[in-house]
């Protein structure tokens, strides 16, 4: 079994790494040192490391990390900072959304797809968008207000940018 | 860690057709990795050589054409739960994609993947059943098409050679007067094995009479099943609340199931009857 | 039947500017962008990584074992079997144990010597280069059984001639209550109603895996970095591995989810014994396969209830037995037992009282604690039979109840006199209020409602002279630093620590750094369980800032000439109060202020010596053991009550239930943060649904046949609605600001709630957890049978 370089586009960095076929992209993610990536059950069933690749939301689990060369991959860490949260990320710490927080990556991934798609989910949507992600701490609750918070913040800061273009344009639409 | 193995990437269906035909029974083809990667890890699986068909264009698409629907095998299940012309002419698989493990999984998971795997509980069999599909299966040595029920063997078993790929799936466009539905029991209301899965299909004549019903069950058998013995029952009949608790009657006694972890078989057989009796009556209220 | 919410006692509690706000969670914004550091998140150089072989029989002799091939496996750097530990015993009983005799030989031993009593017993330690290496060793170890007669179930257990886990016999624990006269109680009744129910074996499904990273340092100090609820177990692990407590430092992170099931030891000693022989750092991170095989579960239970009452639903005597199945290894059965024997009659005043309970041994995986600790189970039972009694005399559950409810001075099944509030009809009454009216019935879909009411206690039996400390201390720059051994599961266990601190001095919260969760470095806090940090190190920062408040407080009198009294520390400042009408803690406009930043204020004091830290340890009550042969005493400093109710839709065709509405309310004394409270209390709930519905590890002849978490279901999004929080505030318990606690309580009445709901909707008891749609059909098939028979 021969380990081949692969190159892995992850959050926005390019890695050249040797990798064995039999390793996964979840493996092949933390060893490059994405732990935000997690591992809860390793055969799909737990949603823990759920990760972007090209857009889509997937279990990082079951996918080799040769079959995501070439794709952009995408993990909770790449989409904010401390000092710079994605707005989903802001929203989920204010409404108490991470309790133990294990989940809470993989949570954020499948709530950044449907906010992407949808900026006025229904609360089934919502439930509907995070059922591969369990969680054991909130009942899903929080998690469901935050996403909707976050919803209604993404739906202001485009509308502010909207207007903020039409005032450059004199108001003409 | 998942045990070793070479893994091919090929870059277009004929190279992975090619390489099938060199190195087969040992090369297994990989595409969403739901079930086989889960297989791999928990030992069921020692394959030496995988190939990589995630990516291969030729295998995606769904289109319309000569009164057909025609996906390709690896469609994802993601894929057939948004598109138009699966909602207008094939409702029926779309309920079943919808229901089908969870939204992570369906990215990944493809159509092509679901029927080789050849799982008594594939979601999309019993819809593709009754919808009268056809698989399509490529080799180096050229195309063929099977009907899906014969295609379908057994626990883990179909007629999948080595050297050959599920490359589409196709069933004719159903006919006007007619409608199908599925419903799945599983012990959670998302990402849950089912315990039994039903999909019915009636067409009727002007008069209400049924001209064809199709209804197939899935997890209650080694394989996804059509219970013939019900169809044919109500065929030529008005579709009455006698002849339909008939066809359910029929359904459970063409059931072959297990106990296991799950369920007991006395259960399964029970909920068969429930699920296609109120399909049946869903179908044709649809029609009305 | 509408219900109208009980009105609250007048309560008079502070208004606070820190404490009682839903702040955003110091550890929230690190998770959230996946900054935060989990026990296998964490790398050292030259690390070697570890895996443990263990037993696929519940019950055999090892013959023979020969790891020689797995040795020389090439890059395997070590197996150990119990040939090369010393005497490694991983003691499992609580510290300061009492009354129960420790049985000898029945300490789990760290590794099988000679005889497996369960499957997944650890036989054999591996550490090699490369995880994929110490799998591969793993199958080149070489082992031959020979299988004993097992014993695995309970009852079977205790028969005469029954396999004997370990000697003497397979009774690990016995309590007892006597109390009043049964016999006469009974004699008076108007009805007697005796139901069994049982419930099974489940899993904590932490989502973190248990994982951990050790290694030894220059001081020859083994380092372990792990996820655990329990950083005193340095102490056991020293113990084990053979080396002087102070060489054993536990550095434990932030978990991802405990629940209990990280209470006892999991990787430590394998981690430590690992890097003490190869002198390298060691990980060992558990599958989620071999976490559901390894580590603890919730005690099954066989509960029956006899209830004498009269017509008008007084209970006038009741007789319960309890068996327990504690499993292959004692680990927490005695007291898990002990919480439920306490709890077995629920939050009633019942004056005739008779329990024995016992718990025993099988070769099944072993059970532990799981939020609840026994007073979950016992809540299962008690609340059912409750519900059966009202049915049984055709009155309302409600009714029932509440002739039945005790009031605040009122004493339990022990005989504890119970002294803070007990709003059991307020709680109730809120949430069938909440509930409202029944959604109809439709086609084969009927529609039931059921409630619970519970008492669990907070903070850890009393005999066991529960300490906690914690250090608080001003820095120069006013910004405050907690030092508090606490380990954080992921309920906000340090976010509480930093909002009380936050409250006393002064500060924002953003001005609060809490160092935790580190044997050697953080003052020790003892266990986060029994519902307890809250209380004891909540009160420990609470006692601590406060010293460090009347120190400052003390200086800036003589600063600014005015009397303590008359002082306040708010917005990082230390001010002169107005004097009314205006609020204490408010500057009125247009005044001069008479103020100075606290950063100012603690210069001043370090440049006179003045000590602007304190470390204090606070104490439970400490009281004398109970006899178990009649537990009468006190045995918590406290308890916690409320209620839950749920509507429910059972399918009567296909018995698939659907959860319409859940609705929960409890007394927390006071809500440090209500939102971290609310989370709590949707969290536990979604646990007790789960536990209710669906969550049941499948045991067959020891060995597990739901493996993984395709087998082992937990809600997902879909499964439970959001419950509804109803946080109500006595200001009555014990801890800070006159909080009790909420962790285990917010499961404790979610499961028989959803019990009596279905029981409402289909008009017959299922006497066994999970409600599944098989046992759901098989009880409709009763209840039209009864109907037939008239």
């Amino acid at each position: 079994m021969q380990p081949r370089v692969v190159t892995l586009n992850v959050n926005g960095r390019q890695h050249r790494v040797a990798l064995a076929p039999n390793v996964t992209l979840l493996q092949a993610l933390r060893d490059l040192g994405y732990t935000d990536v997690k591992s809860g059950c390793e055969k799909g069933d737990c949603g823990a490391c759920a990760v972007l690749l090209d857009g889509k939301a997937i279990n990082s689990c079951l996918v080799l990390a040769w079959q995501a060369e070439g794709a952009e991959i995408v993990t909770d860490a790449g989409l904010g900072t401390m000092d710079n949260p994605h707005p989903i990320q802001e929203a989920f710490a204010d409404a108490g959304a991470a309790q133990c927080g294990y989940c809470t990556p993989g949570m954020i991934i499948s709530a950044k797809v449907l906010l992407d798609r949808n900026l006025h989910p229904t609360e089934d949507e919502i439930r509907e968008a995070i059922s591969g992600n369990l969680c054991r701490c909130t009942g899903y609750g929080q998690i469901i207000k935050a996403i909707q918070m976050a919803a209604e913040r993404m739906q202001d800061a485009g509308s502010r940018m909207q207007e903020a273009g039409s005032k450059e344009t004199g108001g003409e639409r | 860690m998942l045990p070793e193995f070479r893994l091919l990437m090929p870059q277009t269906l004929s190279e992975a057709l090619d390489m099938l035909a060199a190195g087969a029974p040992k090369v297994v083809p990989l595409a969403g990795g739901t079930n086989l990667i889960v297989d791999l890890r928990g030992g069921r699986h020692r394959p030496s050589v995988l190939m990589n068909i995630a990516g291969l264009d030729e295998l995606r698409g769904i289109r319309r054409e000569d009164g057909h629907l025609v996906v390709g095998g690896g469609v994802t299940i993601a894929e057939l739960l948004d598109n138009p012309l699966i909602a207008q002419y094939a409702p029926v698989l779309r309920e079943a994609a919808a229901v089908f493990a969870n939204p992570l999984i369906r990215n990944r998971a493809t159509i092509g993947g679901n029927l080789v795997d050849g799982s008594p509980a594939a979601n999309t069999a019993p819809p593709l059943l009754v919808l009268d599909a056809e698989v399509e299966l490529a080799s180096k040595a050229g195309t063929r098409r099977v009907p899906l029920d014969d295609f379908l063997v057994g626990v883990r078993q179909t007629l999948r050679q080595p050297e050959e790929l599920l490359t589409a799936v196709r069933w004719p466009v159903p006919p006007p007067h007619s409608a199908a539905a599925f419903y799945k029991v599983g012990l959670r209301k998302s990402d849950a094995i089912s315990v039994a899965g039903v999909a019915v299909m009636v067409a009727c004549d002007e008069d209400g009479r049924c001209e064809q019903a199709r209804i197939a069950l899935g997890a209650v058998a080694p394989r996804v099943i059509r219970a013939r013995a019900a169809e044919e029952m109500l065929c030529r009949q008005p579709l009455t609340d006698e002849t339909i608790a008939e066809a359910a009657r029929l359904s459970a006694e063409a059931t072959r199931c297990i106990d296991d972890i799950r369920g007991s078989a006395a259960y399964r057989k029970r909920v068969v009857e429930v699920l296609v009796r109120r399909l049946l009556d869903e179908g044709v209220g649809s029609m009305e | 039947m509408k219900y109208k919410a009980k009105p609250l006692p007048p309560v008079e509690l502070p208004e606070l500017r820190i404490v009682g706000k839903p702040l955003r969670r110091v550890d929230a914004l690190g998770k959230t962008v996946g900054a935060t550091v989990y026990a296998g998140d964490f790398s050292m150089p030259n690390m070697l990584y570890a895996k443990v072989f263990r037993s696929s029989e519940p019950s055999a002799r090892i013959k023979w074992l020969d790891v020689s091939r797995a040795r020389e496996l090439p890059g395997v750097a070590c197996v150990l079997t119990a040939e090369d530990l010393p005497d490694a015993r991983l003691v499992t009983d609580m510290p300061g144990q009492t009354g129960q005799k420790r049985r000898a030989g029945s300490d789990a031993p760290v590794l099988a010597a000679d005889r497996v009593r369960f499957a997944g017993e650890p036989i054999a330690l591996v550490a090699a280069e490369r995880l994929d290496i110490a799998e591969r060793a793993l199958e080149l170890i070489e082992i031959e059984y020979e299988p004993l007669p097992g014993v695995f179930d309970p009852l079977e257990a205790l028969k005469p001639g029954a396999p004997v886990v370990y000697e003497p016999d397979n009774i690990v624990a016995r309590w007892k209550i006597r109390k009043g006269d049964v016999e006469a109680g009974f004699a008076v009744a108007d009805t007697i109603v005796e139901n069994t129910f049982r419930v099974p074996f489940v899993d904590h499904v932490y989502l973190e895996p248990e994982a951990g990273v050790a290694w030894v340092d220059e001081r020859n100090v083994i380092n372990i970095r792990v996820c655990t609820q329990v950083v005193e177990h340095f102490r056991s692990i020293a113990r084990a591995v053979g080396v002087p407590h102070n060489k054993i430092h536990i550095q434990g992170t932030m978990l991802g989810g405990g629940f209990g099931g990280k209470e006892d030891i999991t990787v430590e000693i394998f981690l430590a014994l690992l890097t003490k022989h190869t002198r390298r750092p060691v990980r060992l991170a558990y599958t989620r396969e071999e976490s559901i095989q390894a580590h603890s579960k919730r005690h099954p239970f066989i509960i029956t209830h006899r209830t004498g009452v009269k017509k008008n639903g007084r209970i006038t005597a009741a007789e319960i037995r309890m068996v327990s199945n504690s499993g292959a290894y004692p680990y927490l059965s005695p007291y898990v037992l002990l919480y439920a024997t306490g709890a077995s009659c629920g939050p009633y005043r019942v004056d005739n009282l008779h329990v024995d309970s016992v718990s025993v041994a099988t070769n099944n995986p072993f059970t532990s604690a799981f939020r609840g600790f026994g007073a979950a189970q016992a809540a299962v039972a008690y609340e059912q039979q409750m519900d059966e009694i009202a049915k049984a005399l055709n009155l309302d559950p409600l009714e029932v109840r509440r002739v039945n409810y005790m009031k605040t001075g009122s004493r339990n099944a022990t005989g504890q006199e119970i002294k803070s509030a007990i709003w059991l009809e307020e709680t109730a009454t809120r949430v069938l209020e909440a509930l409202g009216e029944k959604t109809p019935d439709h086609g084969a879909i009927k529609v039931g409602q059921g409630f619970a009411s519970y008492m669990q206690s907070y903070g850890r039996i009393t005999w066991f002279h529960d300490t906690s400390r914690a250090w608080v201390g001003v820095e120069l720059d006013g910004s405050v630093v907690i030092r508090c051994g606490v380990p954080d599961l992921g309920a906000g266990q340090v976010n509480s620590l930093c909002q009380i601190g936050a409250e006393v001095l002064g500060v924002g919260l953003e001005d609060m750094t809490i160092y935790s969760t580190d044997s050697a470095l953080t003052p020790l806090a003892g266990t986060t369980t029994a519902t307890r940090q809250l209380y004891m190190s909540g009160n420990a920062v609470f006692q601590a800032a406060s010293r460090v408040r009347e120190v400052l407080l003390d200086r800036a009198s003589k600063y600014f000439e005015e009397a303590p009294e008359d002082l306040d520390m708010a917005d990082g400042k230390v001010f002169v109060k107005l004097p009314p009408p205006a609020p204490p803690t408010r500057r009125g406009e247009g005044e001069p202020e008479k103020s100075l930043p606290l950063s100012e204020l603690a210069a001043m004091c370090a440049a006179e010596g003045l000590p602007l830290s304190n470390l204090y340890l606070f104490r439970a009550p400490f009281t004398a053991a109970l006899d178990p042969e009649n537990l009468q005493g006190d045995v918590f400093p406290d308890f916690t009550f409320g209620a839950h109710a749920v509507e429910v839709a059972v399918d009567t065709e296909t018995g698939e239930i659907t959860l319409l509405k859940s609705v929960a309310c409890h007394d927390v004394g006071r809500a440090i943060n209500p939102a971290a409270v609310e989370g709590q209390i949707q969290g536990g709930s979604a646990q007790g649904l789960g536990y209710a519905l669906m969550e049941e590890v499948q045991v067959k002849d020891g060995v597990i046949q739901t493996p993984s978490l395709s087998e082992y279901l937990i809600p997902t999004s879909r499964d439970v609605p959001i419950t509804k929080a109803i946080i109500l505030e006595s200001g009555t318990g014990v801890g800070p600001f006159g909080a009790k606690g909420i962790g285990e309580p917010a499961l404790t009445p979610a499961a028989p709630a959803v019990a009596n709901a279905v029981a409402n909707a289909i008009g017959v008891r299922i006497h066994d957890l999970p409600l599944t749609p098989e046992r759901v059909l098989a009880a409709v098939d009763r209840a039209g049978g009864d109907k037939e028979t008239g």
